[in-house]
């Protein structure tokens, strides 16, 4: 092969380059079809003897962890995938990230299963687990900065970009020389966010990248987020508990319940959902058994049988009292509790996932 | 795909960034290398109580055994060195800890192993290369050119195959919950290796020679320079042995790194 030849396969990968490109802008980013992942779990019994009966036991049960979903993301989306506890959030991001493989249906990142070629869906994406840092805990951020740069094959310029807008975003200089296990929660997942984003990957996964954060850090962490997704038009798939990171930053939510996408679409319709209820939670001076009766009945004299009040006894002792502001505003509802009786302690809760998924089963989105 | 040359580079990288950090810890680095250089010693003692009492070992001298020891201490340095995260697998499997490493586009085993440097493991290595110096000195063994090249072919091998065993061992932890007996005997065998294979019994010694071959660590390579005479065909294929085993234990870990599917989180 002579130096034209060279040249020649150079442009042509080039234009190969540009082809994938513009199909890039028609296709979507992240393709999945009926996909699905079963584990088999052994059913185990109790007690010693039961452990030991276990080891020849051929007892498997099935577990539809995700069962048949279908959707499709585009370049520059920030959407927010959401669901209870053991919904199949993890196993999804699992599977999206290369780490399972599924037991059915297509996956497909960029054209390409992430499974199958573990290595090119890494340096394409960008991953945040909740509190878990991927940095490197005995080395300062800057020298960890410098070895993802290596990682990632970075070059200089690009890298000097990067780091020019992290600094203006996050002030990541002043931290450049602290150990990163010295960091506090707030900074190391700052720092955290910013590395993941470092070799300007198509999409990343950000796995409840807010908790156990205080509220002035949080709010900078959904900006510095947005920016980014706006300044790079990256891809962002977040998953969380927290109903504040969803409403602040996604135009678009996936609801995932017992593996099968229970609502995908809009967020605005689904806020208005969470976004109207509140969750009262009192501890009423002389609580009985009667308690929830009578303000079951107290409500609806004062106003009127369609007021949109939920009681609930949940806790020990406390009583919750769940609001559609549509129909009953809250501060009316408190004035009047207070008035009536007699409140050793209030507390104003926002709506749970647990019950924004309730809600969208009884059909609150139909 | 990447290129060895390329790994190599980012191994150094990371590695000197990460001395650099542990050094800001000097107490923890110079206790645990004093801790390190008096362990390696203390089974010389037991050597040299042995030889208080019978003047030979299954007919091998003392200074013999200090050779092999000493080329012990040397092959297992790679392994202490450069594999010594092996030992918190089972913490990051079950703690989940262990799904980062798919999130970076390098080998998984590289960037596992590459996190941990363990220092105190030059102690071990620098205490003996001496010991190998002070004994074949001793022994007055003849280092030609062709000898030496031959000594690093045999360390090579016999450092694959400690690293095979101790790597192979750790990977327990993908498929058993409390994985710790797995590692732990595994350590522990490594602590025969340094003996005559021919004071085990029948059923002991093929044991270490064909099944966990830690014969082949140290005891079967040093014939080829203490009794290059009668050294058995066997240990010629050591290298085969040493690479072989890298490789079944290369197929472990990925049998494993695939087949976890991590905790909830």
């Amino acid at each position: 092969m002579d130096l034209d030849d060279i040249e020649h396969s150079f442009y042509n990968r080039q234009s190969l380059l540009f082809l994938f490109y513009f199909l890039g802008k028609i296709m979507s980013l992240i393709h999945i079809e009926n996909l699905s992942k079963h584990f088999s779990i052994l059913n185990r019994r109790e007690g010693l003897g039961g452990a030991f009966r276990d080891l020849f036991s051929g007892d498997y049960r099935t577990v539809k962890a995700v069962d048949g979903i279908s959707f499709d993301i585009d370049a520059g989306e920030i959407v927010g995938y959401i669901g209870p506890n053991g919904a199949g959030k993890s196993t999804t991001i699992k599977m999206m990230t290369g780490i399972l493989k599924p037991s059915g249906g297509t996956i497909e990142v960029n054209g390409i299963t992430p499974y199958a070629n573990r290595i090119r869906q890494a340096q394409i994406m960008g991953v945040v687990f909740g509190q878990r840092t991927q940095l490197w805990w005995d080395l300062p951020v800057i020298e960890s900065f410098k070895i993802l740069k290596e990682i990632y094959k970075v070059d200089q310029k690009t890298f000097d970009e990067h780091m020019g807008l992290f600094n203006d975003l996050v002030d990541l200089k002043k931290l450049y020389t602290q150990q990163v296990r010295t960091l506090s929660l707030g900074q190391r997942m700052l720092c955290d966010i910013t590395a993941s984003f470092l070799h300007n990957p198509q999409v990343v996964f950000l796995d409840e990248p807010t908790i156990g954060l205080d509220i002035s850090v949080k709010a900078k962490m959904r900006s510095v987020i947005k920016e980014l997704n706006q300044v790079r038009n990256t891809t962002i798939i977040l998953t969380t508990h927290d109903l504040g990171d969803v409403e602040a930053l996604c135009q678009r939510i996936i609801i995932i319940d017992k593996g099968s996408v229970l609502y995908d679409g809009d967020i605005k319709k689904v806020n208005s959902l969470f976004g109207a209820y509140r969750t009262l939670k009192l501890q009423i001076d002389g609580y009985n058994d009667s308690t929830l009766q009578t303000l079951q009945d107290a409500f609806t004299q004062k106003f009127g049988p369609e007021h949109g009040i939920a009681i609930a006894a949940t806790e020990e002792f406390w009583t919750d009292v769940t609001i559609d502001q549509a129909r009953t505003p809250l501060a009316d509802v408190l004035n009047f509790i207070m008035t009536t009786f007699t409140v050793s302690d209030v507390r104003i809760v926002e709506i749970s996932m647990e019950n924004v998924v309730r809600k969208v089963y009884d059909g609150a989105l139909k | 795909m990447r290129s060895l040359r390329e790994y190599i580079r980012l191994y150094f990288m990371i590695e000197a960034q990460y001395i650099k950090g542990r050094m800001q810890y000097r107490s923890d680095f110079i206790i645990s290398s004093v801790g390190m250089f008096f362990s390696s010693l203390a089974t010389l003692g037991i050597f040299w109580v042995i030889f208080d009492t019978v003047p030979n070992l299954a007919g091998w001298s003392l200074m013999e055994m200090v050779f092999i020891y000493a080329f012990y201490m040397i092959a297992i340095s790679p392994m202490q060195i450069l594999f010594d995260h092996a030992w918190q697998l089972r913490y990051h499997v079950q703690q989940g800890t262990f799904l980062k490493y798919y999130f970076r586009p390098l080998n998984m085993m590289f960037y596992y192993m590459s996190e941990i440097f363990d220092l105190k493991g030059l102690t071990q290595l620098v205490t003996g290369i001496a010991l190998l110096i002070y004994a074949s000195i001793q022994l007055h063994i003849d280092w030609s050119l062709w000898r030496i090249s031959l000594l690093f072919i045999a360390l090579f091998s016999a450092a694959l195959v400690q690293i095979s065993i101790i790597v192979a061992a750790s990977c327990a932890a993908f498929w058993v919950v409390n994985s710790y007996p797995v590692l732990g005997l595994a350590w522990k065998l490594r602590e025969f290796s340094p003996y005559p294979m021919s004071i085990f019994d029948g059923a002991f010694r093929f044991t270490f020679t064909y099944v966990i071959p830690i014969g082949f660590v140290a005891f079967y390579p040093s014939q080829l320079f203490l009794r290059p005479q009668d050294v058995s065909s066997l240990v010629y294929f050591s290298p085969m042995i040493g690479v072989g085993l890298f490789a079944i234990t290369y197929w472990i870990w990925t049998k494993g790194v695939n087949s976890y599917t991590g905790t909830g989180s």
